[in-house]
């Protein structure tokens, strides 16, 4: 077995420290982890998608992830879930998208509209057997006083749903090493997402 | 984000590949670590200037790559083991250099970490093959395809520099330096930093000796093949007649479209790219009838390989760039159709028609090209030498977060070259043009390359362009690196601060220093400068915002906030479009109205140059900032 995760959203939004986290859970339970993060000009407001790919150590060697291929697609922004279609395919992969929409400035100078809900799943449902798109910032805001909080809330929506095969006390660990800072709102954040995943609480969409 | 980089030996963690280079250093014992930030290399000395004093080694950022190789060097000619990190551009820098270093030695194990760039992730110039630079220095290169092998290969290569004497190249690419991998920890080394420069005839690189020197260099690259071709190149056995070489991340791709494919054909990785081993190379295509070459860039070990074939089995068909390409980076899509070629095998994918679908659902999408971040000095510097020269003078660029102005709606740089280059191009365009023209450079890459230009153009030209330092007081495009104008060193002790002032007024410049983030200072100042004739160098100063943010937080002091009045902002989104803050974002648009814009208080970092540049009363301080 492999397991194929792409990370994506905005530079800033904690998209590689989310891909960071991700691989230490994994590597925690005991997979073979390997993965590559794209970042360079692109950091400045641009896209930064994360690869995350684990398995045993005999399945899993290329760093990144083949196109069509993603199991699973964590998006932080609807306009990169859009763009991570690449990557995605109608037979195997799962999104969860955060509805947080971040206009690109080129959009207003080019005078392109952002797309709406119906039409970033609309765009998405070719390249997906699951769409799930709710406001996890907003959610983030609220229950934690800021958006990133979503990122976890999105990370836990995908273990409590069973989109992620980690296990919850290897994320919990790799939270602890990854985000010292601010630990404990972030285990919160996490159980949250895993209880929206496991529909016992309401996700606002 | 705490790195995993120190964690106990024994112990297997998740590390980029940069990190794990960092860690072989440290394994090795490393006492001198030398660097000028360059992307995708940056993250090495970014991980050893933090953690240098508590392991015990010397860290330094020079002031450029080349006078980083030679600190390396001097530290190993006496004796300490010692590193030097640049990108692919950073040892064109160094070049001067390296190639006499190669002829006299070393002494203490010395290894020059190089990453390429393909696909241009992080720089803009061109896609260098460095692996060109191995073959004309005769320096030996390794090349590790994954974090794990990036430990072990550095580790390696500080012992084979010692033993032979000689400096060695490790080279990475993007997708090496950047990946991420599990890990397995050994343990760090307690780093030797004293050493002794001995006087000998062996650094009297001067004809006759010199030809000595170049003969025996090539006994030492004989013996490195010799004894460790075996080591960092290896085989895997396989059924059939057709087999693949593959090298860097490449052999990854390789392993992975074999278990996908299923296919159990032989491979061969290649470590030790040079040189390149005969022997090793001859055992693999020997009685084969096809090979498939996978390397990213220019075809050297095909070319190569083509060479031993003549002798050793000259009908193999030898495939690579004939199916290939020698530009971008090499994916396993890119690669997966060539394996079913080969192969007659089919994966059941058609990434054609999938790619067509993506097209389709990426229509109109609004682009996410990279832009100033909110607060950004260079923004503000640009628009007000807009204000002045119009859009029909040249603006020649130069390499730093600047290049970022080459995008709508600035159009403030219209080439970039290499580190200093704005000046030498500059100079020459108005020897032979009387264009207005207006070269700007940035701090760090003032004090790495601008000053020999500097001098020539107080040398050379009476009525020099108008020079711009684009001052954010930090080398900000690689990680907020210190540099000669910040006034602390790598390792964060604090020093003397050249003031770019001063180097340009001793170079003979009539200087002015303008407040990066007053419209109305620096373009009065621009006129004024418009007129001069003569050397004349504009600094414009402004902190990097981020670099303020962070300071800001650190000292609970809350950065101010704008807000718009919707009422007096009249033609609001020209300015939108025209001063483009990626924190003043449009709201909705009204039907038949003009489209409204709100400062995000997330996004704002309280720079306060729109409330100077919109109309006035249009923006205003908000609120205090609680984040």
């Amino acid at each position: 077995m492999s397991f194929s995760v792409m990370l994506t959203g905005v530079g800033g939004e904690g998209v590689l420290t989310t891909g960071v986290l991700l691989a230490r859970a994994a590597n925690l339970d005991n997979y073979y982890v390997r993965g590559v993060q794209l970042h360079g000009l692109a950091q400045r407001g641009g896209t930064i998608p994360t690869f995350v790919r684990f398995g045993k150590e005999n399945e899993v060697y290329s760093p990144a992830i083949m196109q069509t291929d993603a199991d699973l697609i964590l998006a932080f922004e609807p306009l990169e879930a859009i763009r991570a279609t690449y990557y995605a395919s109608k037979k195997k992969t799962t999104f969860v998208i955060n509805d947080s929409p971040y206009m690109p400035i080129y959009g207003n100078l080019m005078k392109l509209s952002y797309p709406t809900k119906k039409e970033v799943l609309k765009r998405i449902s070719p390249f997906s057997r699951d769409v799930f798109m709710f406001k996890a910032s907003e959610m983030g805001e609220k229950q934690f006083g800021k958006t990133l909080f979503g990122n976890i809330i999105i990370l836990g929506f995908a273990v409590g749903h069973g989109l992620l095969p980690l296990s919850k006390e290897a994320i919990r660990k790799a939270i602890k090493a990854t985000v010292p800072r601010s630990v404990d709102l972030n285990l919160k954040a996490f159980e949250s997402g895993i209880k929206y995943g496991k529909g016992i609480e309401k996700i606002i969409d | 984000m705490e790195s995993e980089v120190l964690e106990k030996s024994g112990k297997t963690v998740v590390l980029l590949g940069n990190e794990a280079i960092a860690r072989g250093a440290m394994e090795a014992g490393v006492g001198v670590v030398a660097a000028y930030p360059g992307t995708p290399s940056s993250e090495v000395p970014v991980t050893m200037a933090g953690i240098a004093k508590k392991i015990g080694f010397y860290f330094e950022y020079s002031s450029n790559e080349k006078v980083a190789f030679e600190t390396a060097a001097g530290a190993a000619w006496s004796g300490v083991r010692a590193l030097t990190t640049v990108k692919h551009f950073g040892l064109n820098v160094a070049a001067d250099s390296v190639s006499p270093v190669a002829y006299v030695g070393v002494k203490g194990g010395f290894v020059i970490m190089v990453a390429d760039d393909p696909n241009g992730w992080s720089s803009a110039q061109s896609e260098q093959d460095t692996r060109y630079y191995a073959r004309m220095f005769k320096i030996p290169m390794f090349e590790p395809s994954n974090p794990q092998e990036c430990l072990d290969f550095t580790k390696k290569c500080f012992d084979i520099s010692e033993e032979f004497e000689m400096p060695v190249f490790l080279r990475t690419t993007t997708k090496v330096s950047h990946s991420i991998g599990s890990v397995k920890l050994g343990k760090i080394k307690s780093p030797n930093r004293r050493g002794h420069f001995e006087k000998s005839d062996r650094y009297y690189n001067l004809r006759p000796k010199l030809q000595e020197m170049h003969q025996a260099i090539d006994k030492k690259l004989d013996g490195i093949c010799k004894k460790y071709s075996k080591v960092f190149n290896t085989i895997e056995a396989g059924k059939g007649n057709i087999g693949i070489i593959a090298s860097g991340v490449s052999y990854g791709y390789a392993k992975e479209l074999m278990h996908v494919l299923n296919l159990k054909v032989p491979l061969a990785k290649v470590g030790l790219s040079f040189p390149l081993s005969t022997e090793f190379i001859s055992k693999f295509i020997k009685g084969k009838k096809e090979v498939l070459i996978l390397e990213e860039l220019e075809s050297v070990l095909e070319s190569e390989i083509n060479a031993i074939a003549k002798n050793v089995n000259p009908k193999i068909i030898v495939h690579g760039k004939d199916i290939l390409p020698n530009y971008g980076e090499y994916t396993l899509e890119l690669l997966a159709p060539a394996f079913e070629k080969i192969f007659k095998k089919k994966l059941g994918i058609n990434f054609k028609k999938q790619q067509k679908m993506v097209k389709k659902v990426d229509e109109n999408l609004p682009p996410r090209k990279p832009v100033f971040c909110p607060g950004c000095p260079h923004r503000s510097t640009f628009y007000a030498v807009k204000q002045v020269y119009g859009d029909n003078a040249i603006y020649a660029g130069d390499v730093g977060c600047y290049v970022l102005g080459i995008f709508e709606p600035y159009k403030t740089i219209d080439f970039m070259i290499s580190m200093g280059a704005s000046l030498g191009l500059a100079h020459g365009i108005s020897r032979v043009s009387a264009q207005d023209i207006v070269a700007f450079i940035g701090d760090s890459t003032f004090f790495h390359a601008g000053l020999p230009a500097l001098a020539n153009l107080k040398f050379n030209d009476g009525t020099s362009p108008l020079i711009v330092v684009l001052d954010n007081s930090v080398t900000a495009m690689t990680g907020h690196q210190p540099h000669p104008g910040t006034g602390r060193t790598g390792m964060g002790d604090i020093t003397e601060k050249i003031k770019i002032e001063d180097v340009a007024k001793a170079m003979g410049a009539e200087v002015r220093v303008a407040n990066a983030f007053n419209q109305k200072q620096l373009i009065e100042t621009i006129k004024e400068m418009r007129k001069m004739k003569g050397l004349r160098v504009l600094v414009s100063r402004g902190e990097c915002r981020l670099v303020t943010k962070r300071k800001f937080e650190k000292q609970g002091i809350p950065l101010p906030v704008f807000e718009i009045d919707p009422e007096k902002c009249v033609d609001c989104e020209k300015y939108a479009n025209t001063f483009a803050c990626p924190a003043i974002t449009k709201v909705k648009d009204t039907k038949g109205g003009e489209p409204k814009y709100e400062i995000d208080p997330d996004l704002c970092l309280g720079c306060g140059v729109c409330m100077q540049v919109y109309p006035k009363g249009a923006i205003r301080v908000k609120k205090v900032n609680k984040k």
